[in-house]
């Protein structure tokens, strides 16, 4: 606040100042000018107010006071001492200019770069103000089109008049390819800078990149700073673009000042936030679409997101960590674009506000994964299953019946050599010969329900075919897949249909059912509709029950419409790439 | 009649070999895989192939595949194929891709040794021989209102056979009748089911056998 005061009371005195001088420098000019440099004054003692850590807000003070300041001489030309000042720091606005974009938005220097950079304007605004301050002339050196001096604004330290256009113009020269280096180093910048620091970014670095130009073409055209005092066009270009680098902060600030508003908005949005969505609130109230949630489960000690899926934290400075809650047993850790770290206060107070949503989304995460884990397992389990009973059909064809048949072969040569009467041997032979037949059978039969081959073999459809034309009750089948689908899903899409088709003739009466299976959108549909009498029941402990586990492993649905009299409806639907 | 064996259970194969051997029959080749087969039928062409549907190395459909490969390349060498359990699809593959002279029985025929040469001589004889229960499961197979509904019993009993693969001789020597009687039922079938008047061959056995399954 005294800052602002001071800046106040020192435009007033100059206003005052040049009012006094009457002529000289033109009164309207200077107050517009001096007025907008106040505003940056109160600009940057409120971005000094709201964001303390961040240097940018001296800097905003620092630099219009100084632009102030190095008019003195042209106000005060009187007194030596204020053009002793004014000179000292005529050239001190490069130095700032320098401080404030290469350092924005942290106000720390953070690179080597930068750091030299910043090293070279300050040397050079020391080279520029010491040559002013000690070998002044003001007489041979400007003219009407140039800076205009009166020859009695003397400083202090004056050692003696003396012709220094030539330092002179050679530090303009120096000013000039510092200007091009400032403006490959913003585009640089501008260019390097992740999505969210670049919109943070952006309107300083185009003010000031616009000073730096239009200061290039004050060179390249008049070999030295414009007089802007006497020149229209060039007083404002000046004066509004040193209005702009504060009014661009300004633009900037109130990006941050949202962020105060935003945490309110965010608690209120939390109360509402369905889970699982917790991320994209954050991501909202943060203003980093790339930000990533990752939830600590503390029983695997590890990182999970929101759907329980293993997380791995990423590495490198491309992307920036926050982990919330103690270090030794953290809830959460953000993943967010690195710009954010210039923010803690608002990551912070943001996690505090997420802090018991963050809970609730950690526990369902973990319920999650282990669901998705439980669910895995169970698939695993019943394609356990499926490889079991396909190796046992399996067996039971290449060994027992192989076996049986080989034996059965025996007993017609023994038939055959023992001719049509031994003592009624041929009759027990003959016995012997029918029971091995039915054996055989039965073990066709055993083998086609424990797992039918024809569904390893030759697919889905052609199994469905074949259990259409043993069904007791007349199947009319509708559109089947033309391709094979994952062993399971036709195994569980087959097993549905097979259990469906036995209840159906045991307890439905239907006259007709109906088998459909179709493979859409990823997914699988089987339907099974009968005209029946309807009232089943799955919890009847029908195996309709083994069945919907059996869908459930694959992460299916199955659905039974069964009223009284309107016939049976399954559908499953399989999840099916 | 020479007779080669394909069947990669080698007991079996010795077994069958035996049974038949003692028939009367001649056994040119006992061998375990579809490459065996062919190498030992280029070398001594019988009469018919005995080959079961599974064979290394992936005991889904060798049988099948050699069978196509002989009809191709060895169009006088009938094909017996035989499989652990009967599927229309299997039938239906073999009746379209490889012509006449072919048969598809289930593999426990073997043990009626008169109904295998018979099958075994229709063969070699350019007929095609379907397994009774395939033929039986088909017609039994429960329909609603169907048009095997206006067949008489007695042309239900030609439409059998037909579906097995008999000849309209083969067909008048079972039931006891003469040909022209068997040929008017044909003729009745194939008017009332509305099937492609095909010629006495296994395109008639595939035409009913299609039928049967889809109506």
């Amino acid at each position: 606040m005294l800052v602002v005061l001071a800046g106040g009371a020192l435009v007033a005195a100059m206003i005052y100042g040049a009012y006094r001088n009457g002529l000289w420098p033109p009164l309207e000019k200077a107050v517009i000018s001096w007025s907008l440099a106040f505003v940056g004054v109160v600009i940057g003692a409120v971005v000094w107010q709201l964001r303390p850590e961040s240097r940018t807000g001296l800097y905003l003070v620092a630099w219009p006071l100084v632009g102030l300041v190095s008019d003195f001489p042209v106000v005060f030309s009187a007194s030596r001492l204020a053009v002793t000042l004014g000179y000292l720091v005529s050239d001190a606005g490069v130095l700032f200019i320098a401080l404030l974009v290469l350092t924005y938005p942290s106000g720390r220097v953070t690179s080597q770069l930068d750091r030299v950079l910043i090293w070279i304007a300050g040397a050079f605004a020391a080279v520029y103000g010491l040559v002013n301050v000690v070998l002044f002339d003001p007489r041979p050196q400007y003219d009407a089109t140039i800076l205009v001096l009166q020859p009695h604004a003397v400083p202090l330290t004056h050692i003696g008049s003396y012709d220094a256009t030539g330092i002179r113009n050679a530090l303009d020269a120096v000013l000039g390819i510092l200007a091009v280096v400032f403006l490959a180093v913003v585009l640089r910048k501008l260019v390097r800078a992740t999505p969210g620091g670049r919109r943070v970014v952006l309107p300083l670095a185009a003010a000031s990149g616009f000073a730096a130009a239009q200061y290039l073409v004050q060179i390249l055209v008049f070999g030295g700073p414009v007089n802007s005092w006497t020149n229209d066009s060039w007083f404002w270009i000046v004066t509004l673009t040193a209005f702009a680098i504060p009014a661009s902060l300004a633009a900037g600030l109130l990006w941050g000042r949202r962020a105060r508003v935003v945490v309110a908005d965010l608690v209120v949005e939390l109360e509402r936030t369905p889970p699982g969505s917790v991320r994209d609130a954050l991501a909202r109230a943060l203003g980093d679409p790339t930000l990533e949630l990752a939830l600590w489960l503390p029983d695997r000690r590890s990182y999970v997101d929101a759907d329980g899926r293993p997380f791995a934290l990423p590495t490198g400075s491309q992307r920036a960590i926050t982990v919330l809650g103690p270090a030794d047993a953290p809830v959460a850790a953000l993943v967010h674009d690195p710009v954010l770290l210039e923010r803690r206060a608002l990551l912070s107070s943001v996690a505090a506000a997420a802090r018991l949503a963050l809970e609730n989304e950690r526990l369902q995460a973990e319920l999650r994964a282990q669901l998705a884990e439980l669910r895995v397992s169970r698939a695993r389990i019943v394609e356990a299953g499926d490889e079991e009973r396909r190796r046992l059909e399996r067996n039971l064809h290449d060994g027992a019946q192989q076996r049986l048949l080989s034996l059965g072969l025996a007993l017609q040569l023994a038939r055959a050599k023992l001719g049509p009467d031994a003592n009624g041997a041929a009759d027990l032979l003959q016995e012997a010969d029918e029971e091995l037949r039915s054996a055989l059978d039965e073990l066709r039969e055993l083998a086609r329900g424990i797992h039918p081959a024809v569904l390893t073999e030759q697919g889905l459809t052609a199994a469905l075919r074949t259990l259409a034309e043993r069904s007791s009750v007349p199947v009319a089948l509708g559109a089947l897949p033309d391709h094979r689908l994952p062993p399971a899903t036709e195994a569980a899409a087959y097993f549905l249909v097979a259990e469906a088709l036995t209840n159906v003739a045991k307890y439905a009466q239907a006259t007709r059912v109906r088998v459909q299976v179709a493979h859409e959108d990823e997914r699988v549909l089987v339907d099974i509709d009968d005209d029946g009498v309807g009232g089943a029941d799955p919890a009847k402990g029908s195996g309709l029950r083994g069945l919907a586990d059996r869908v459930h492993a694959l992460d299916g649905e199955l659905e039974l419409r069964s009223a009284p009299g309107c016939g049976t409806h399954l559908r499953a639907e399989i999840p099916c790439a | 009649m020479r007779v080669a064996l394909a069947d990669d259970a080698a007991v079996l194969r010795e077994g069958l070999a035996r049974v038949l051997a003692d028939a009367g029959l001649d056994v040119t080749a006992q061998v375990g895989t579809a490459d065996e087969l062919l190498t030992a039928i280029a070398a001594s062409p019988p009469d018919v192939a005995v080959v079961d549907i599974h064979m290394p190395p992936t005991w889904t459909d060798e049988g099948l595949v050699a069978t196509e490969e002989i009809r191709r390349r060895f169009p006088e060498v009938g094909v017996l194929l035989l499989s652990q359990y009967i599927e229309a699809d299997y039938a239906l593959r073999l009746l379209d891709g490889s012509g006449a002279k072919v048969g598809y029985l289930l593999k426990e025929r073997v043990l009626d040794v008169a109904d295998l040469i018979s099958a075994l001589e229709r063969v070699a004889n350019g007929e095609t021989v379907v397994d009774p229960a395939l033929a039986a499961q088909l017609i039994a197979r429960p329909r609603e209102e169907t048009t095997l509904d206006r067949l008489t019993p007695r042309e239900h009993e030609v439409l059998a056979l037909l579906a097995e693969g008999f000849t309209d001789r083969g067909i008048a020597e079972r039931l006891f009748v003469t040909q022209n009687t068997v040929e008017t039922h044909v003729r009745h079938i194939i008017g009332k089911l509305g099937l492609p008047a095909a010629p006495t061959d296994n395109r008639r056995v595939h035409a009913v056998l299609a039928y049967l399954r889809s109506a």
